[in-house]
């Protein structure tokens, strides 16, 4: 069985898009076969993550949702080796970086339910064992739908008094979808921040459980997104904080 | 799906909800009605609701694999 997992943010800028990629390649080291639905398309970004480099003819989820592709030919297999040495295995299905695709989109929108379909449809053909959710941050028609539709829904927020605030409005719509598992990350912590209260804080403030406090990062900041932490910094307390977020999430829900 | 967040009663959305993913069998349409509202599928009240809810367009049952599937109907714009 697949097990749908949504990364989603109230406010962009969180660190959603980098959790996305670490926490795949993650599972992918655990030898789990996973797909990435990069479904923020107005600012896609995972695909530089895993320096996904695509032919002039490559299919985008754009393709999908506007033009009718086969879902199959919007995923590209970016397996890094260390995962691949794992057994595990990335698919990415990428938005496109193209200046006139996101305008179209923008202008034109697309039936969202066709996001659902495809999910269930790719996790069959190529025998996926996760799918992850890169969503757009906010609350649109979009991430409605992941949120209502996750096995898991991993709520990311710094520790900013906006994303307090937006998270709590974000987890209210969520629990109103009867959500099925929500968890926060609270990632970009600075170091001066006392990790106890921020954990007080979250537990008073939503109800819902902590899947990871992740610090503020000089080395991340200094890999620029070109590159994933886990495998680049794997003793980093960063990429050990999304390691044993994977592990959890494997433990209790893709096992 | 903004629509999905609005509707009440809580059993009405969780139904809809249902209808997601994969969609619903039969058997767990039924379980669902005699849950939230201890219907049976024989029950006038089950046939008004289910009527109510093709009608709308909001759930309906694909022929090809026998499931019941939500159709919210919503485009987004980003």
């Amino acid at each position: 069985m697949t097990s749908i997992i949504a990364i989603h943010s109230f406010r962009g800028g969180t660190g959603k898009s980098n959790l996305s990629g670490n926490l795949a390649t993650c599972l992918g080291l655990a030898g789990k076969r996973v797909g990435i639905f990069d479904t923020d398309l107005a600012s896609p970004g995972v695909h530089v993550l895993f320096g996904f480099a695509p032919e002039p003819s490559a299919k985008y989820l754009n393709d999908y949702l506007q033009e009718g592709a086969p879902i199959r030919d919007c995923a590209h297999d970016v397996t890094p080796q260390q995962v691949r040495h794992a057994s595990g295995r990335i698919f990415l299905l990428p938005g496109s970086m193209e200046s006139d695709r996101i305008a179209k989109l923008l202008r034109e929108g697309y039936e969202v339910e066709k996001l659902n379909d495809a999910m269930f449809a790719l996790a069959d053909e190529l025998k996926l064992d996760v799918v992850l959710v890169d969503t757009h941050p906010g609350i649109n028609e979009e991430t409605l739908l992941s949120t209502a539709i996750a096995d898991s829904l991993l709520m990311v927020m710094r520790p900013d008094t906006q994303d307090y605030l937006g998270t709590a409005v974000a987890v209210e719509v969520a629990e109103r979808l009867d959500a099925a598992d929500i968890r926060l990350v609270v990632n970009k912590l600075p170091a001066h921040f006392d990790p106890q209260s921020v954990r007080d804080r979250v537990a008073s403030s939503y109800g819902v459980p902590l899947g990871a406090l992740l610090p503020l990062s000089e080395d991340l900041l200094t890999l620029a997104s070109s590159g994933l932490a886990v495998l680049e910094f794997p003793s980093h307390p960063w990429s050990e904080g999304v390691r044993s977020l994977a592990d959890a999430l494997v433990a209790e829900l893709v096992d | 799906m903004a629509l999905l967040v609005r509707l009440e009663p809580m059993g009405l959305r969780k139904l809809l909800k249902n209808g997601l993913r994969r969609g619903m069998t039969d058997e767990q349409l039924q379980a669902h009605f005699m849950d939230f509202w201890q219907l049976v599928p024989e029950a006038t009240e089950s046939a008004c609701l289910l009527n109510a809810l093709e009608e709308r367009g909001w759930l309906t049952r694909v022929a090809e694999s026998g499931l019941w599937k939500t159709h919210l109907g919503s485009s987004t714009t980003l």
